[in-house]
C-alpha cells in the first residue's frame, strides 16, 4: 500500500464466552480512505469496529491509529468518533447542544464553539434546525445530526456502525451519495460497517468482507464483486450464477473449463489451479447478452429457454434453462414491449467468467 | 476489567462505592449475626424463649397478610376494573396511609375501641381488653391493606388490556376473562405482592409494640430484650431469626418478580380502556371501596379530631393547645429532625443509588453481581435488625465526635438503597447503551458521560428514589428506635413516646403534624419537579 496505514488491526481476536466473534483479523486502512467492513449479521464486523473505538478490548492482537498503539487508551482518548446505528442522540439536548457536546467536553469555548457547530450543521444541510429537539426530526435528519456531532470534533477516524440501516430505501440511497461526497471533501478516514452489499460497493474505496469472525477477502469493490475468492463471497455480494465446472487445460493467463456440454477459455484466477480440478464458475447476471434464438453472438454462446422472468424496473431478470441448469440473466433497460419468451440465445464474454477454486 | 484500568477515576469511584456498601450494609449486619457467637446461639436456642415470639410472628403474619390481601385485592380490583364513581377520591384515600407511620392505626384503634374508646365505651359502654393477638391482627389489617392494594393494583394493571379485549371479543364474560386471562397472567405479580405485604407485616414493630400487650412478636421481643434487660446477645439472636424469615420471604418474592416491586404510587393512568364490567359489579365495588375508605378516614379523622379537642372524647372543646405543644421546644426539634434527616438522606440515597446502579448495570468488571446483590439486600432486612446493626457497629466511644444525626441519616440512606437502585436499574434498561457510548466516543470520560447524559435522562428514577426514601424515612419507627438520642429524636419516636405516656392529645396532634409535614414536603417537591412526580413508597 502506498499510503500510510491510518488504522491498523493486526491479529486481533475477541471471544465472548465460548464464542469467537473475531478470529485473528488483520487489515490496514490507508489515511483518507473510505473503508467498509461488510458481512452478514454475526460475522464480527461490528465487534471489530467497537474494538477500534475502544468499547471492547481485544483478547489478542493490536490496534493502531495513526501509528500509535491504542489498546490501552480509553474510548475518549482515541481520537475516534462513532456514528451509531440508532444515532444515539441525547434526547435531553437540542440539536445544537448535541453537536456542541464534544466541543464542550474538549473545552472549546464560546464563539469558536458556536461557529464550528453552525458550520458543521450547515455542512450536513441542517442549518436552521439547531434549536429543534431530536424527537422533532425525521430519521434522515437525526442521522445527519449524528454525523455532524461526530464530525465537529474533527476525529482522526470516523467510525460508522450501519448508520443508514434504519432509513427507507429512497433516503438511504440519497444519504449514501452525500456520505461519499462528505468523506471526499473532508479527506477523513472513514471505517464503515454494513451488511448491505450495495451500500458497501457504492461507498467504499476498500472493502473487507467478513464471515464467521474472519476476513474472507479484502480489496477494491470491483475486485470483490467480479473476482470473489469464495462461493460465499460471490453469493453474498450481489446475485450470481455459480456453476460447477472442471479445469481441462491450463495455459499462461488462461484456463480452459468445461461445464455441461460446453467448454470455454477464460481468465486464469490468482488461486493455484491444476488440470482436472473441480471449480465453480462465477458469472454475474448482467454479464450476459440475451437475444432471441438464432441470433449470432460473439464469445461463449449458450442456447436456452426462458423459464421465468421478473421485471425489476431498470432490468428484466430471466431464469434461463441451459441444458439442466437455470441461469440468472439480466437484461438492462428492457423497454416496455421487448419482453423475450421461449428459446433464446445467451452470449458471454470470456473475461466476464470468474473461476473460483474450492 | 481493562476498561477500569484505563480510567483510574472510574476505578476509584467503584472502590469508594464498594467500600461504603461494605461499611454500611455488610459490616453492621454481620455485627448482629456474629454478636451471639456459636455458644450464644446454642444457649439462646436452648432457653426456648424464642419459640413463643416466633410462633406469634408466623401466626400473626399469616392472619394479617390474609385479611390485608383480601381487602387490598377488593380495593385494587375495584380501582382497576370497575367503572365506579369517586375513583380519584378513593385513590387519594388509598395513598394517605402510605404517608403515615403504620402504627398510628394502633393509636387510633385505642382511641376508638380501647377501654375508654369512643365507640367501645362511648357507644356500647364496654371496656374491652384490646391488647393481644386479635387487636394487632385487626390493626395490621387496616394498616397494611392499602399497601396490598397498591401492590396488587400495580400487578393487575400490568396485564395487557388488549388481551382482555381479545378474550371479550371471543365471547367470554368479564368475570370469565378475569379468571381465565387476567389472573393467570398476573399470578407472579400477585404472588410477589402478597409476599411483599407479608414482609411488611412480619417486620412491623410499632403496632405490636403499642397494643401487643404480652403478645410478643420477633421485632418487639428483640426490642424489649434490649430496652428492658440490656440483653444484646439474645436480641441479636432473635433478630437473626427474624432476618432469616424475612430473607426467606424476600427470596421467594425475587423468584417471582426478579426483585422489582415496591409499593409505587405513580399516577398510573391506564393507557387503554379495559373492557367494561357490569353495572352491578361496579356498584358492589363502590360500596366496598366506600366502606374501606370510610375505615381509613375514620382512623385519620379520629386523629385529627383528637388533635384539635381538649380531651378527646370526653371534652370536645376546640383547642390548638396540642399543636402549640407539638410545635414548640424539643417537640418541634424532633419534627425538624425528621424533615432534615429524611430530606438529606433521600437526596444522598437517590443519587448514590443511581450512581451505583450505573456502575453495576453498565460495568463489565468482575464481582458486579455481588455488588448488585448487596444493593438489593437491605430490602429484605427488617428495620429493627438494621437499626440494631448500626447500634452494635457504630455506637462507639471513639465515634462520639460525629453528630448522631449523621448515624440516622446514613442508616436511612443505606436501608433505602434498594428503592433508588432498582429505580435506577429499571431506568437504565430504558436507555440504550449506545447513548453512554456516544458520549465517550465524543471525548467524555465515563464519569463525565454519566453526569452529562445518563443523570439528566434518569430524572424519573431519581425522583422515585428520592420520594420513596423520604417517605420511608419519615414513617419508620423500627429503624430509629435503637439509634436516636435526645437531641436526635425523630417524629415517629416522639409519637411513640407520647402514646406511651397516654398523652393522646399531643400524640395525635404530633401524628397529624408529621403526616402534614410529609405531605407538604412532597407537594413542594412535586412543584420543584414541575409536577412530574412519580410517588413511590415502601416500608419494611
Amino acid at each position: 500500500m502506498p499510503e500510510t496505514a491510518h488504522v491498523r488491526v493486526s491479529h486481533v481476536t475477541k471471544r465472548f464466552g465460548g464464542v469467537t466473534a473475531v478470529d485473528d483479523v488483520s487489515f490496514e486502512v490507508p489515511k483518507g480512505s473510505f473503508a467498509t467492513l461488510l458481512g452478514p449479521s454475526g460475522c464480527g464486523k461490528t465487534t471489530t469496529l467497537r474494538m477500534i473505538a475502544g468499547f471492547y478490548d481485544p483478547d489478542l492482537g493490536d490496534i493502531e491509529i495513526g501509528g500509535r498503539r491504542v489498546n490501552n487508551l480509553p474510548v475518549h482518548r482515541r481520537g475516534t468518533a462513532m456514528v451509531f446505528q440508532d444515532y444515539a442522540l441525547f434526547p435531553h439536548m437540542t440539536v445544537r447542544d448535541n453537536v456542541a457536546y464534544g466541543l464542550r467536553v474538549a473545552h472549546v469555548s464560546g464563539p469558536d464553539r458556536t461557529r464550528r457547530v453552525d458550520e458543521t450543521l450547515a455542512f450536513v444541510g441542517l442549518g436552521g434546525l439547531g434549536d429543534r429537539w431530536p424527537n422533532q426530526l425525521s430519521g434522515g435528519q437525526q442521522q445527519r445530526v449524528a454525523v455532524a456531532r461526530a464530525l465537529v470534533i474533527q476525529p482522526q477516524v470516523l467510525l460508522l456502525d450501519e448508520p443508514l440501516s434504519n432509513l427507507d430505501a429512497k433516503l438511504r440511497e440519497q444519504l449514501r451519495v452525500e456520505m461519499r461526497i462528505l468523506q471526499r471533501r473532508l479527506g477523513m478516514t472513514f471505517v464503515y460497517v454494513t451488511h448491505d452489499q450495495e451500500e458497501a460497493l457504492s461507498l467504499s474505496d476498500w472493502i473487507a468482507v467478513m464471515n464467521a469472525g474472519k476476513v474472507e477477502q479484502a480489496g477494491a469493490p470491483w475486485e470483490i464483486y467480479y473476482h470473489p475468492r469464495t462461493a460465499f463471497l460471490a453469493d453474498f455480494v450481489g446475485a450470481v450464477n455459480l456453476v460447477p465446472a472442471q479445469v481441462t487445460n491450463l495455459a499462461d493467463g488462461t484456463a480452459t473449463v468445461s461445464f455441461g456440454r460446453h467448454r470455454a477459455e477464460v481468465r486464469r484466477p490468482e488461486a493455484s489451479l491444476r488440470a482436472g480440478q473441480d471449480v465453480r464458475l462465477c458469472v454475474r447476471p448482467e454479464s450476459f447478452t440475451i437475444a432471441p434464438e438464432g441470433t449470432v453472438a460473439s464469445g461463449i454462446s449458450l442456447p436456452g429457454t426462458i423459464v421465468r422472468r421478473a421485471f425489476l424496473g431498470d432490468t428484466m431478470r430471466y431464469w434461463v434453462k441451459v441444458d439442466d441448469r437455470e441461469w440468472i440473466v439480466d437484461q438492462p433497460d428492457p423497454g416496455g414491449s421487448a419482453t423475450l419468451d421461449g428459446p433464446v440465445s445467451l452470449s458471454l464474454r470470456p473475461d466476464r467468467v470468474h473461476v473460483i477454486a474450492e | 476489567m481493562r476498561s477500569l484500568q484505563r480510567e483510574p477515576a472510574l476505578l476509584l469511584a467503584l472502590l469508594v462505592v464498594t467500600a461504603l456498601v461494605f461499611l454500611f450494609v455488610v459490616y453492621p449486619q454481620l455485627q448482629v449475626v456474629l454478636t451471639p457467637g456459636p455458644g450464644g446461639y446454642v444457649q439462646y436456642l436452648q432457653e426456648g424463649t424464642w419459640i413463643g415470639p416466633l410462633r406469634n410472628s408466623i401466626q400473626l403474619t399469616l392472619l394479617s397478610t390474609t385479611t390485608a390481601v383480601v381487602l387490598g385485592f377488593v380495593y385494587a380490583y375495584a380501582m382497576v376494573y370497575s367503572n365506579m364513581r369517586w375513583k380519584p377520591f378513593f385513590r387519594l384515600v388509598g395513598i394517605l396511609p402510605l404517608l403515615s407511620p403504620p402504627f398510628v392505626v394502633a393509636a387510633a384503634y385505642t382511641l376508638l375501641f380501647g377501654a375508654r374508646g369512643v365507640i367501645s365505651y362511648g357507644v356500647f359502654g364496654q371496656s374491652p381488653n384490646i391488647y393481644g393477638l386479635n387487636g394487632v391482627w385487626g390493626v395490621q389489617t387496616i394498616a397494611f391493606f392499602p399497601f396490598a392494594y397498591q401492590l396488587i393494583a400495580d400487578a393487575l394493571s400490568r396485564s395487557d388490556p388488549r388481551m382482555e379485549q381479545a378474550a371479550r371479543n371471543l365471547g367470554a364474560g368479564s368475570w370469565r376473562v378475569f379468571r381465565t386471562v387476567t389472573l393467570p397472567l398476573s399470578r407472579p405479580g400477585l404472588g410477589a405482592a402478597i409476599l411483599t405485604t407479608a414482609i411488611y407485616i412480619l417486620e412491623d414493630f410499632g403496632n405490636p409494640q403499642l397494643i401487643g400487650g404480652s403478645f410478643y412478636v420477633l421485632p418487639t421481643e428483640a426490642y424489649s430484650l434490649i430496652s428492658s434487660f440490656g440483653e444484646f446477645t439474645s436480641a441479636a439472636a432473635v433478630s437473626t431469626i427474624l432476618l432469616l424469615l424475612a430473607l426467606g420471604l424476600y427470596l421467594a418474592k425475587v423468584r417471582l418478580d426478579g426483585g422489582r416491586s415496591f409499593v409505587t404510587i405513580s399516577g398510573r393512568a391506564s393507557s387503554m380502556p379495559r373492557p367494561p364490567v357490569s353495572a352491578a359489579v361496579s356498584r358492589a365495588c363502590f360500596v366496598a371501596c366506600f366502606a374501606l375508605a370510610g375505615i381509613i378516614l375514620l382512623v385519620y379523622g379520629s386523629l385529627v379530631v383528637s388533635a384539635l379537642t381538649l380531651r378527646f372524647p370526653n371534652n370536645l372543646q376546640f383547642t390548638t393547645e396540642h399543636f402549640q405543644y407539638v410545635l414548640s421546644g424539643t417537640n418541634g426539634d424532633a419534627l425538624r429532625n425528621t424533615l432534615v434527616f429524611s430530606g438529606v438522606a433521600a437526596a444522598i440515597s437517590a443519587v448514590f443509588a443511581l450512581f451505583a446502579g450505573w456502575l453495576v448495570q453498565r460495568g463489565t468488571w468482575p464481582g458486579r453481581r455481588v455488588l448488585d446483590l448487596l444493593l438489593i439486600l437491605p430490602a429484605a432486612i427488617p428495620g429493627i435488625f438494621f437499626g440494631l446493626g448500626y447500634l452494635l457497629a457504630f455506637n462507639q466511644r471513639w465515634l462520639d465526635f460525629v453528630d448522631r444525626g449523621w448515624l440516622i441519616i446514613i442508616a436511612f440512606v443505606f436501608w433505602n438503597i434498594p428503592v433508588g437502585y432498582q429505580a435506577a436499574v429499571a431506568g437504565l434498561r430504558q436507555i440504550d447503551r449506545s447513548i453512554d457510548e456516544a458520549a465517550t466516543s465524543l471525548g467524555a470520560s465515563s464519569i463525565r458521560g454519566f453526569r452529562d447524559v445518563v443523570l439528566p435522562m434518569l430524572g424519573g428514577s431519581l425522583r422515585v428514589g428520592f420520594v420513596t426514601t423520604f417517605v420511608r424515612a419519615v414513617t419508620t419507627l423500627s429503624l430509629v428506635i435503637f439509634l436516636f438520642t435526645p437531641p436526635t429524636t425523630t417524629a415517629t419516636i416522639r409519637i411513640y413516646q407520647l402514646v406511651g405516656d397516654l398523652n393522646w392529645g399531643a400524640a395525635t396532634a404530633y401524628t397529624v403534624a408529621d403526616i402534614g409535614m410529609a405531605i407538604i414536603a412532597l407537594l413542594v417537591f412535586a412543584v420543584l419537579a414541575r409536577g412530574r412526580i412519580a410517588l413511590g413508597a415502601a416500608r419494611a
